[in-house]
């Protein structure tokens, strides 16, 4: 029975990300990069709904990997393959495993019955659909003089740009990940020593 | 169409992106969470910057190391983030952040 259902909701996701692509390949007549980029802006957005909506924090720190790879997806078609590859090897690699560890090691057997939002949730909301009619209307509305088409990022040119002019930011973050990295350690490897009446 | 032609269509994209990555993180009531929110609005100030960096000529592939360099501040910023989240777990036993409470009562 639960198999089925998980069948069905398995159909529906696919025709979820399927339908705009179809119809931007078929009715609008589209290339084959913009049905493309349809169905995996559409997955990215579905899944980035489900990551801040859904119930049980371990499914969403699963969606969120499915919105990583969709992101990786469309930096392939904005022609920035050492990107792409970057957020694989970085977002669904690293970042990902970090916040399911975390997951498990914070979450209680209780949590997925309590409640999931805040009070401050519908206000919220409408802050976010402010910024998103903003943020709109500006990339809408602005001439940002861009080229008719893609040009590619080359990853020779990319690495050459990053080892001359772009040396002092490269070496700044090496530093700063190494910080990042014993300061995360420090922070929560610290043992406390149990003390009888102390609240914090 | 050229919908994937156009830099407009990857700003609303982005712009969407990061109006539910906001939602999230004023929203949610577990820090784990509220962390994933955040590194969703990483991602849509990432995807506008690699947008940028293959449409504008005067940015060409600058958008990219640029991308790049965003990845790897994430990247520290997710670290020290869990830290903390697992510090203050460790300390009030609870993930859900309207129960710390210390610094009001």
């Amino acid at each position: 029975m639960r198999a089925w259902l998980y069948l069905i909701a398995a159909a529906i996701a696919g025709g979820i990300v399927a339908t705009p692509a179809i119809l931007v390949f078929v009715l609008f007549g589209g290339t084959f990069d913009d049905a493309l980029f349809a169905a995996l802006a559409t997955l990215l957005i579905v899944s980035a709904i489900a990551v801040v909506t859904m119930r049980d924090i371990i499914r969403c720190g699963l969606a969120m990997i499915v919105s990583f790879l969709a992101l990786a997806g469309i930096y392939v078609i904005l022609r920035a393959p050492i990107v792409a590859a970057t957020q694989v090897l970085v977002y669904i690699g690293a970042i990902s495993v970090l916040i399911l560890f975390a997951i498990m090691l914070t979450q209680e057997k209780v949590a997925p019955t309590k409640l999931v939002f805040q009070t401050q949730a519908v206000p919220g909301a409408v802050a976010a659909i402010i910024i998103a009619l903003l943020v709109s209307i500006t990339a809408l509305g602005t001439d940002w003089k861009a080229s008719a088409d893609r040009v590619r990022a080359a990853t020779e040119q990319v690495a050459s740009l990053l080892f001359s002019s772009y040396v002092l930011p490269f070496e700044v973050v090496s530093v700063l990940l190494l910080a990042a990295v014993v300061g995360g350690v420090f922070i929560a490897k610290k043992e406390r020593r149990p003390e009888p009446g102390s609240d914090i | 169409m050229g919908l994937a032609e156009n830099l407009a269509t990857y700003l609303e994209v982005a712009g969407t992106l990061f109006a539910i990555g906001t939602f999230g993180f004023l929203a949610r009531r577990n820090a784990i969470s509220m962390l994933m929110s955040i590194e969703l609005m990483l991602n849509a100030v990432n995807l506008s910057i690699v947008a940028f960096g293959a449409f504008i000529p005067t940015l060409q592939t600058q958008g990219a190391v640029i991308a790049l360099l965003v990845i790897a501040t994430a990247a520290a910023e997710a670290t020290v983030g869990l830290a903390i989240v697992i510090a203050i777990f460790r300390n009030r036993k609870t993930p859900l952040v309207d129960e710390y409470d210390a610094m009001r009562r």
